[in-house]
């Protein structure tokens, strides 16, 4: 494990000399600069995984976990936006396994002058390694610091150095130079979250309480905003329109809790802004599941398919460029700034008494009566839209549990959650089979009446639909089946169970 | 984690210093390894630099399951750490065989520090011993250094004929070490070993002093000498074997 030291009063040089004095020859001074890297929402930093990209006289990656493991370092390597870019290998599929689809984005930028400094035993080999960096931006002012690293079988050398440094009044700090300088600039090395889940007690004003879910909403809309303007990977898109959905439905939840002025008026911006949302993202996912429609076909290298694929990604540039517009135009800014506002506004009082708990618990049941009541009447010859009407009851539930989730115990909850999210599961991919065949049939359309496609192509296109109806009749007769294990007595027990907790607590 | 053996029945054919080269080009690659010298002669310990001591010897290394840790040591390679050996392990037979499935005993040794590296390259004594065969239990694959001579055929035949008859072995992968072009003999028996071994690697190391003075710099050949025809056949190897492990 990597430590820090700082001293109060001490010059670069003076750190120099006592490591000289401690048997350490110290190199010159070269440049350097790291960069952190991970994805936005810090998902290398959950898995215990710290992601730099060191450049020096070389250029390496570098990649460290906590497990006392060397670390993994690919020299010559730049800074990968996309891990699956990199050379095959273990690094690439450590990373890989844990970054999934999203980009890489430097989390912080650290440049100093670096002096290496190594204490070598009578063989030559190095027994404990430092590094003092100089120079270093750090809270506004520049500063030194020195990183040592202990090396595996010499615990005794860096024991030695360590109660050396602290004697002379050097201050140890857990960790390598990047997070002792995020710690100074007060940058977070663990990601944005975009969890929907706050603290909340049932008994507090349910104003109170739907502000507070409204205002953590409101900030992921506002972390996600700029990824999706500069389109840096489909997950920024996501996440900012799942919480838009969300912030929908605690608007229309908070009917009697919000004032309806206020209500009505973001009611209309966010349903616009979910609307204007729609095209990139129906695109995006038609791209991540791209592959997962043509492999059954056994077409993933077919010219005809190629083309289409290369006309979707041309519209799914296309509809992020339009969004993109949208997002940065000062409308946009201006009402976003706006709901901050009033979110932010302490000088409003509740106009009911009503508690959270209360509240919330009531909003739950009719949603699941909702949810039970259509789903029911599905019958087998009951028309698609019937399940996407479903499939909105079904969000609307699930967003209330996940943005109140704080009210619930949290495993019956996620109990709970994962049952409705099976059915959800189904719904969501018979509806992203329909828009998607709609897109495709649009698609052939446009592109005959254009004539930009040849034969080949609209072949292709043919089997690709053909492939679609599968998947859309295949989800759609499995439909029975899973709403019928969602509507088990078991399972409205359990909300049941959940709501009178609220309720009662 | 892979695992590699160098590994030959013949002594002074290159085992060493593939292994420490190979260890330096993983090293560099993203890979973090674990080198394990068996040898008691402790050839790759002293090129990495490192006290060839066993701590309790060759007995209490092979006795407890979970006590591998203890004797890694660290080495001026960041990602790469090494097991040091020392003179006694030229009783390893001997403690292998007192204990249970002792073919199975350096594989099941590894296990509690498989999720710590990425690759284990063991570094054989020239034999064929009860060691070699706990060895071929452990590794995916033997990389067999074949030096041009009129019997490296035989040798090598000899081994795969011994592998043919053991359950789970390694995959062999041979490769011309040592060449010697200016030699009739080498450049006839390159281009025979080549039709008779399909599984003949396409990298040829030559012999090289730059190579022998490794004994010298106890660092690997791209620390000191990277541009050399020997270094750049050690990183061609090692592409070749990684394609083989990753790809």
């Amino acid at each position: 494990m990597l430590t820090t030291f700082t001293h109060p009063d001490l010059s670069p040089d003076a750190v120099a000399s006592v490591l000289t004095a401690a048997g350490f020859e110290v190199t010159a001074a070269l440049p350097s600069h790291r960069v952190v890297l991970d994805t936005f929402d810090g998902r290398l930093s959950a898995a215990g995984l710290r992601l730099e990209h060191h450049r020096t006289d070389e250029m390496s990656l570098i990649l460290r976990d906590a497990t006392g493991a060397p670390p993994a370092r690919l020299v010559g390597a730049t800074p990968p936006r996309w891990p699956a870019g990199l050379p095959a290998g273990p690094l690439r599929t450590r990373v890989l396994a844990v970054t999934m689809e999203r980009a890489l984005v430097p989390l912080l930028n650290v440049r100093s002058q670096v002096h290496r400094a190594a204490s070598r035993d009578r063989r030559g080999k190095a027994t404990v390694v430092a590094e003092l960096h100089e120079a270093v931006d750090g809270d506004g002012g520049t500063t030194w610091l020195l990183e040592v690293h202990p090396v595996t079988g010499h615990d005794d050398d860096d024991r030695r150095i360590t109660t050396r440094l602290l004697s002379l009044g050097f201050e140890s700090h857990h960790g390598d130079v990047a997070t002792v300088v995020a710690a100074m600039r007060g940058v977070s090395l663990v990601g944005t979250s975009s969890s929907p889940t706050v603290a909340l007690d049932p008994k507090e004003p349910a104003l109170a309480g739907f502000r507070r879910v409204l205002g953590n909403l409101a900030s992921t809309i506002e972390a996600n905003r700029q990824g999706t303007i500069d389109d840096i990977d489909e997950e920024f898109l996501h996440d900012l329109r799942v919480a838009v959905r969300r912030t929908r439905t605690v608007l229309k939840e908070g009917k009697g809790v919000l004032p309806a002025p206020v209500r009505h008026r973001f009611q209309e911006v966010f349903g616009r802004l979910g609307q204007q949302t729609g095209p990139a993202r129906d695109l995006d996912v038609y791209i991540v599941g791209w592959d997962d429609y043509v492999a059954p076909l056994g077409l993933t290298a077919d010219p005809g398919l190629t083309k289409v694929r290369a006309e979707i990604e041309r519209q799914r540039a296309a509809a992020h460029r339009t969004l993109s517009k949208i997002l940065a135009s000062d409308e946009s800014r201006h009402e976003l700034d706006e709901w901050r506002a009033w979110l932010e506004d302490t000088t409003l009082e509740a106009s009911s008494s009503r508690s959270l708990g209360a509240v919330v618990a009531k909003r739950i049941e009719r949603a699941q009566e909702k949810v039970l009541t259509d789903g029911r009447a599905i019958g087998p010859d009951a028309p698609g839209e019937r399940l996407h009407d479903l499939r909105k009851d079904t969000k609307r539930l699930r967003y209330l549990l996940e943005c109140f989730g704080s009210l619930f115990p949290s495993e019956d909850r996620k109990a709970f959650v994962n049952q409705l999210k099976d059915l959800q599961d189904n719904l969501g991919a018979h509806q992203d089979a329909e828009v998607h065949l709609a897109q495709l049939r649009s698609l052939a359309h446009d592109l005959h009446q254009r004539s930009v496609v040849d034969t080949d192509a609209v072949l292709a296109m043919g089997r690709l639909s053909d492939q679609l109806e599968r998947v859309r009749a295949e989800e759609r007769a499995a439909f029975a089946a899973r709403f019928a294990r969602y509507d088990r007595k078991r399972n409205r027990r359990a909300l049941q169970a959940l709501l009178d907790e609220v309720r009662h607590g | 984690v892979k695992t590699i053996a160098t590994y030959s029945i013949k002594g002074g054919v290159g085992k060493t210093t593939t292994a420490v080269n190979l260890a330096a080009e993983a090293d560099r690659a993203g890979v973090r390894v674990l080198v394990w010298d068996l040898d008691p002669q402790g050839a790759a310990t002293y090129l990495l630099r490192v006290r060839p001591k066993v701590r309790g010897g060759s007995r209490r290394l092979v006795s407890a399951k979970g006590a591998l840790a203890e004797h890694v040591r660290g080495t001026d390679l960041e990602a790469v750490h090494v097991l040091p050996a020392d003179f006694s392990l030229r009783h390893l037979d001997v403690h292998l065989e007192s204990t249970r499935e002792p073919t199975r005993r350096i594989a099941a040794l590894l296990d509690p520090v498989r999720d710590l590296y990425d690759l284990a390259i063991l570094d054989c004594p020239p034999s064929i011993s009860l060691a070699s065969e706990s060895v071929f239990g452990a590794a995916d694959t033997l990389l067999v250094p074949v030096v041009p001579a009129t019997l490296a055929s035989r040798t090598l035949a000899q081994l795969t004929a011994f592998l043919d008859d053991q359950r789970d072995a390694p995959s062999v992968s041979p490769f011309l070490s040592m060449v010697d072009r200016r030699k009739r003999l080498h450049r006839e028996l390159v281009d025979s070993l080549g039709s008779t071994w399909p599984e003949l690697l396409t990298t040829t190391v030559p012999a090289a002093a730059v190579i022998e003075r490794m004994g010298v710099e106890r660092a690997p050949l791209g620390h000191y000498a990277p541009r050399s025809p020997a270094a750049r056949a050690y990183r061609r190897l090692w592409d070749e074997v990684a394609a083989g492990l990753w790809d």
